[in-house]
């Protein structure tokens, strides 16, 4: 746009249009999030926006409601393992991928992809009776592998588009000067990419802590996720502590994605 | 410090034979150039040599040991990129002192080796600066003095100069020299440039896909290369086709050129009927008047570059002859001219080597 045929009246058109865009589009993201917000804080017994008063009523019954509280107890503890176990693996792979070259290279991403591209039904189906085969069905266990299954592409990507960003001659110095291959990792490669591991982490915690098709399958006798709890309370009552609920969701989020800025604002590199 | 002699060296990426039968030898503290074409093999070579590849054949002997079994970071050579390689999270001392740290040496000495070295290089001051915070020429002397500092048995240098400006170039090039004399380490030193492969090494070889062409001084691999592709490669020069070549003895002939009888030196044992040229480089060639000299023509182009005039003769059976004159030499189009050869500086050679 910044062209130097364009001329100035047309820059503009342009520009304004295309920030209306973003209006719009920012509207249609940002709505659904303002209404389910606002809705927790009503003093009604329904779901409403704008929200009738103010109290924070629906929050204090969340928190007193066992089964919505050990729901997002359990989906923390999951999320978490998630985050960390995905993260790790999705490193070894991402340095694995790096040293493939062409065909195998292209190969290898689509791989590291899969669970994304197989609808979550399928995969959880398939999970379920393969988790029943080696006596895990219907197991925390279980339920965890399903959660890193499906969480793993959403790090992969970000870490190894991190790794991508580091020059093989990087790697090469470092061991021209005696490091071994874990020195080079740890002293090099790692701070490098740290951003994009924490990116990872914290996209695959999201993600995990979204999850609601493995999650009803795959789920423990007597546990639930959040959104499973959720939705078991909602498919009886249609009170705003199901808002409460979302509105914490929301509030778990945005520390995530906090957390990212501030890790990311703290590299010196890059 | 130590000779390293690489012999029959084989690289082959999937069915394409980048290496094929690289031989090359250093004498302690010589500083060996490998001049050549993009593509020719060159960092190939090089990257065999630091252990970031596997040769599928031949041998590195270094100290008469061979290494190619050993690991890079057992190797304790030094190499600078072209892309310098820096860590860009590391300040430049912590670059410097990347091996040394390595090494688990005592805070107090890695700070006095890594000042040292840095003065060495010219860098005093720029110690808590980050790589992106210091200058292209700045970032190159960091690569190196982060390979000296280990006092490596061997300095591998990867067109180093390249992404420097002219200036900037010659400047880091003596350094480069001067560091590599004074230290008295063996070096290898990747280049596609002639004129700092000449200025800089003991040794130059000249590179022809995958393989060496030439392995010999600057000096002779350009008064006598052993093939048109060398001469072309190390600086102007003027091919002239020759008939009736007889050898007179060991590395002399008696030829005909363009007309004219003459006996010159050249490549020793050159295979009787095989397709041979005369190499005059432009300064062993002078304008004289024209019933005077060896050859007689017309002067066809002619340049004034301030310190000389180029021209660019052609002579009477159509072959065509470059040259510079003296900047005040009077010539005209149409008028005939003598050109005079020092046959000194004459040399006979094969169009492609047998
Ligand atoms: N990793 C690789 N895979 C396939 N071919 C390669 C690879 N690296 C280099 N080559 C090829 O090998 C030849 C020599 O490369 P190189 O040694 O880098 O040349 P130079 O440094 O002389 O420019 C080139 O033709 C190049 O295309
Ligand atoms: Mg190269």
């Amino acid at each position: 746009m910044t062209s130097s045929a364009t001329t100035f009246a047309n820059q503009r058109s342009v520009s304004f249009g295309f920030a209306l865009l973003i209006v719009v589009l920012y509207i249609f993201l940002l709505a659904p999030l303002v209404a389910i917000v606002g809705s927790s804080f009503t003093q009604s017994l329904l779901i409403e926006f704008p929200p009738k008063g103010l109290s924070l009523r629906w929050y204090v019954e969340f928190f007193s409601r066992h089964d919505l509280v050990s729901g997002l107890i359990m989906s923390l503890r999951i999320g978490m393992i998630t985050a960390i176990v995905t993260t790790v693996i999705a490193v070894m792979a991402g340095l694995a991928g790096r040293t493939l070259r062409g065909r195998l290279s292209g190969w290898f991403q689509v791989g590291m992809a899969l669970p994304l591209l197989v609808p979550e039904l399928l995969t959880a189906v398939g999970l379920l009776f393969f988790l029943y085969e080696i006596d895990l069905g219907k197991t925390v266990v279980g339920l965890q592998m399903g959660h890193i299954l499906m969480s793993f592409p959403y790090a992969y990507v970000s870490i190894s588009a991190a790794l991508r960003q580091v020059p093989s001659s990087l790697e090469e110095a470092s061991a021209s000067m005696g490091a071994t291959g874990w020195q080079t990792f740890r002293l090099v490669i790692l701070p490098l990419v740290m951003p994009g591991v924490a990116m990872g982490a914290i996209f695959a915690f999201i993600n995990s802590f979204d999850l609601y098709t493995i999650s009803l399958l795959l789920k423990p006798l007597g546990g639930n996720t959040l959104p499973l709890a959720l939705f078991d309370f909602l498919t009886y009552e249609f009170k705003p502590t199901a808002a409460a609920a979302a509105t914490i969701s929301i509030v778990l989020s945005l520390i995530g994605v906090a957390l990212v800025q501030k890790l990311v604002g703290l590299q010196r590199a890059f | 410090m130590a000779t390293v002699e690489v012999t029959g060296l084989q690289k082959r990426y999937q069915d394409f034979l980048a290496l094929d039968g690289v031989s090359l030898k250093a004498k302690t503290g010589q500083l060996i150039s490998l001049l050549g074409p993009s593509g020719c093999g060159k960092s190939t070579t090089l990257r065999c040599l630091a252990g970031f590849l596997e040769p599928n054949g031949g041998d590195i002997l270094v100290d008469g040991e061979s290494i190619v079994s050993t690991p890079a970071n057992r190797r304790g050579f030094g190499v600078v990129f072209q892309d310098y390689a820096l860590f860009p999270h590391m300040t430049v001392a912590e670059n410097v002192g990347y091996g040394l740290r390595l090494k688990r040496l005592p805070k107090g000495e890695i700070a006095t080796r890594v000042y040292d070295v840095m003065k060495l290089v010219r860098l005093d001051g720029l110690d808590r600066r980050l790589p992106k915070e210091i200058s292209g020429g700045q970032q190159q002397r960091v690569a190196l003095a982060r390979a000296l500092v280990l006092q490596p048995r061997l300095l591998l240098l990867d067109e180093p100069l390249a992404n420097l400006d002219a200036r900037l170039r010659d400047e880091v090039r003596w350094l480069i020299r001067d560091v590599q004399q004074q230290s008295g380490i063996t070096a290898f030193y990747v280049t596609h440039d002639q004129s700092e492969a000449m200025a800089m090494s003991d040794m130059v070889a000249v590179m022809k896909a995958g393989r060496v062409a030439q392995f010999a001084t600057p000096r002779e691999i350009y008064q006598k290369p052993t093939e048109r592709y060398v001469a072309d490669f190390t600086g102007e020069a003027n091919f002239l086709p020759v008939s009736q070549v007889t050898g007179t003895g060991e590395g002399s002939y008696r030829i005909v050129v363009a007309g004219t009888d003459l006996e010159v030196t050249g490549v020793p044992d050159i295979p009787i009927g095989w397709d041979a040229e005369l190499l005059l480089r432009p300064e062993s060639l002078s304008l004289v008047a024209p019933d005077a000299g060896t050859f007689r023509g017309r002067v066809t182009k002619s340049a004034f570059l301030g310190a000389a005039l180029h021209c660019e003769i052609t002579l009477d059976d159509g072959d065509v002859l470059r040259l510079a004159a003296d900047p005040n030499e009077q010539v005209s189009a149409e008028g005939k001219v003598g050109v005079a050869i020092d046959r000194s500086h004459a040399w006979l050679m094969p169009k492609v080597a047998p």
